[in-house]
């Protein structure tokens, strides 16, 4: 059963449709990332599954309820948001004090959230002394406060130093494999690749796909050659998919490596390179999102 | 509701805000009353004592921008989306801050009473002038004025709830204090009596054409209750963005 169903959400701020009829559903014991590029309404939809922003129209459920009809929500949700921070003048520890007692979860759990997020040294100091990465690690601790069923975390990896990157992904997968839902939005493709199992696309605040990542292209081969025209003729009455994909290569769909391979041998065109791959994430995210402009590495492809 | 008062109380004690505020308004408490020592009334004037006194209640703007805090504060430092994930019935929220608030500046009102207090005794010692302990006016003026704070810190905190921006919030009130009110005194005459501004000076027991003390502190408990209704409904409403 999906811990999250969002559907047929809608939210209009002004004339501006920050959500428009988007429904998705997020399943447990997976990493799913949520992208999008940037105002494409990611932020605002895990608000309102926050109960923080009200939707105009459609519902969003976290484990069959509203937020706001949850007991103790925070046991059952932990957030980290963009916009969740911490008065400067309080210790980490104080900080945490004050959720946990928020939330009525015992105090014993501060400890062991300072422990695990590697904040257990500087738990005395200032929030307003740390640095970025400091401060996303006891965003994460305030999440993790509740040991909740569902993570909701808005760019979580923001400030992490590699190290800290790694550290977040094993921590999420680990989360996940143990059953808890994780929802995660983030800029940081490559990152996400290595992270997530399903994957939910946004734009303009309407759904683009959601699947698994494997789902996300159909297999193509890539292929190099000096006689390049030839080789595209040769796959064009073949009956394949031939697009180009830059100088001297070919990206060709519905057919094999060892079938090109074949055909080329056959009428004797020399191949550089031949290669089966799925299409990046990136590439993925861009068709999907129509948004060339974002990166334009890819877009002069 | 008592864990989440304990919890705003918790909230204030692990920030420095309140005793940066405290000791600001206690310091200008101790220059104010040194002012009117110096160059007041007649020593033996009997009206002096209790414009001492009532310094403890005009300083009680201090409690007021300490109430401000209570919500701006937290859209400032953006605390204010953990505290509503952690009780998504905003209503609650805003109750638990108006009591934890309240009580705090009441107890601002306390401190300022006794430092009051302690200064009127101790220039009434050394100018060898009788005070009146004992005398209605000195008590009632005392008690007004930390009344004054404590519905003060309401005001603030439904002020702050209404303008989630804390310079905003600050200035707004600033500038009713400073000239608003004194403007819209002057139109609307012996209404003006009636304003927030002056049912306060009324509960404090200041000297002038005010309404009777208990009236004002009614008037002043009626406007912070309009406002903290106002404010608990805006705040339902609003998206925390």
């Amino acid at each position: 059963m999906a811990e999250l169903v969002i559907r047929h959400l809608t939210k209009q701020f002004g004339r501006v449709r920050a959500v428009d009829d988007l429904s998705f559903e997020v399943a447990p014991g997976e990493v799913t990332g949520f992208l999008g590029p940037n105002g494409a309404g990611k932020t605002t939809t895990l608000r309102i599954l926050l109960g923080l922003v009200r939707p105009t129209s459609g519902e969003v459920l976290i484990a069959g309820q509203r937020y706001d009809q949850l007991a103790q929500p925070r046991r059952v949700v932990g957030a980290v948001l963009e916009s969740s921070g911490a008065h400067p003048g309080r210790t980490a520890r104080a900080h945490l004090h004050v959720l946990a007692t928020a939330s009525t979860v015992p105090l014993s759990r501060v400890d062991e959230v300072l422990d695990q997020v590697g904040l257990t040294r500087d738990a005395e100091r200032r929030v307003g002394g740390f640095s970025l990465g400091m401060r996303q690690r006891l965003g994460l601790a305030g999440a993790l406060l509740g040991d909740p069923e569902v993570l909701l975390l808005d760019e979580p990896a923001n400030g992490l130093d590699p190290e800290g990157v790694a550290w977040l992904r094993r921590l999420l997968r680990g989360l996940a494999a143990r059953g808890r839902t994780v929802l995660i939005s983030s800029h940081l493709l490559s990152e996400v690749a290595k992270t997530v199992d399903q994957i939910v696309i946004i734009s303009d605040g309407r759904l683009r796909f959601a699947g698994h990542l494997d789902e996300l292209g159909e297999p193509s081969v890539s292929v190099r050659s000096v006689e390049i025209e030839r080789l595209r003729t040769v796959l064009n009455a073949g009956g394949f998919d031939v697009r180009p994909a830059g100088e001297g290569a070919l990206d060709v769909r519905g057919s094999s490596a060892e079938e090109i391979g074949r055909l080329a041998s056959i009428e004797g065109i020399a191949l550089l390179s031949l290669a089966e791959g799925r299409p990046s994430l990136e590439d993925a995210f861009l068709r999907l999102t129509g948004s060339p402009e974002l990166l334009p590495r890819s877009a002069a492809n | 509701m008592l864990a989440l008062i304990g919890n705003e109380l918790y909230k204030l004690r692990t920030i420095r805000t309140p005793w940066l505020l405290l000791i600001s308004q206690l310091g200008l408490l101790v220059l104010g009353i040194a002012g009117l020592a110096i160059h007041g009334a007649a020593p033996n004037d009997p009206l002096l004592p209790r414009e001492m006194l009532a310094h403890a209640g005009i300083l009680s703007f201090f409690a007021l921008i300490l109430g401000v805090n209570a919500v701006a504060a937290e859209y400032r430092h953006k605390t204010i989306t953990d505290t509503y994930l952690a009780v998504p019935r905003r209503s609650r929220v805003i109750v638990a801050k108006l009591v934890a608030y309240s009580g705090v500046g009441l107890l601002f009102g306390i401190a300022s009473a006794g430092v009051a207090l302690g200064a009127t005794i101790a220039w009434s010692a050394i100018k060898d002038i009788p005070l009146h302990l004992a005398s209605d006016d000195v008590w009632r003026t005392v008690v007004g004025a930390i009344v004054w704070n404590g519905l003060y810190a309401a005001v603030g905190v439904s002020i702050g709830a209404l303008l989630p921006n804390l310079a905003a919030a600050i200035g707004v009130a600033l500038a009713w204090i400073l000239i608003v009110e004194g403007l819209l005194g002057q139109v609307l005459g012996d209404f003006r009596r009636w304003l927030p501004m002056a049912s306060g000076q009324a509960l404090g027991n200041l000297p002038g054409d005010l309404l009777p003390q208990l009236t004002g502190g009614l008037v002043l408990a009626g406007y912070a209750v309009i406002l903290a209704i106002i404010a608990a409904a805006t705040s339902i409403r609003r998206d925390v963005n």
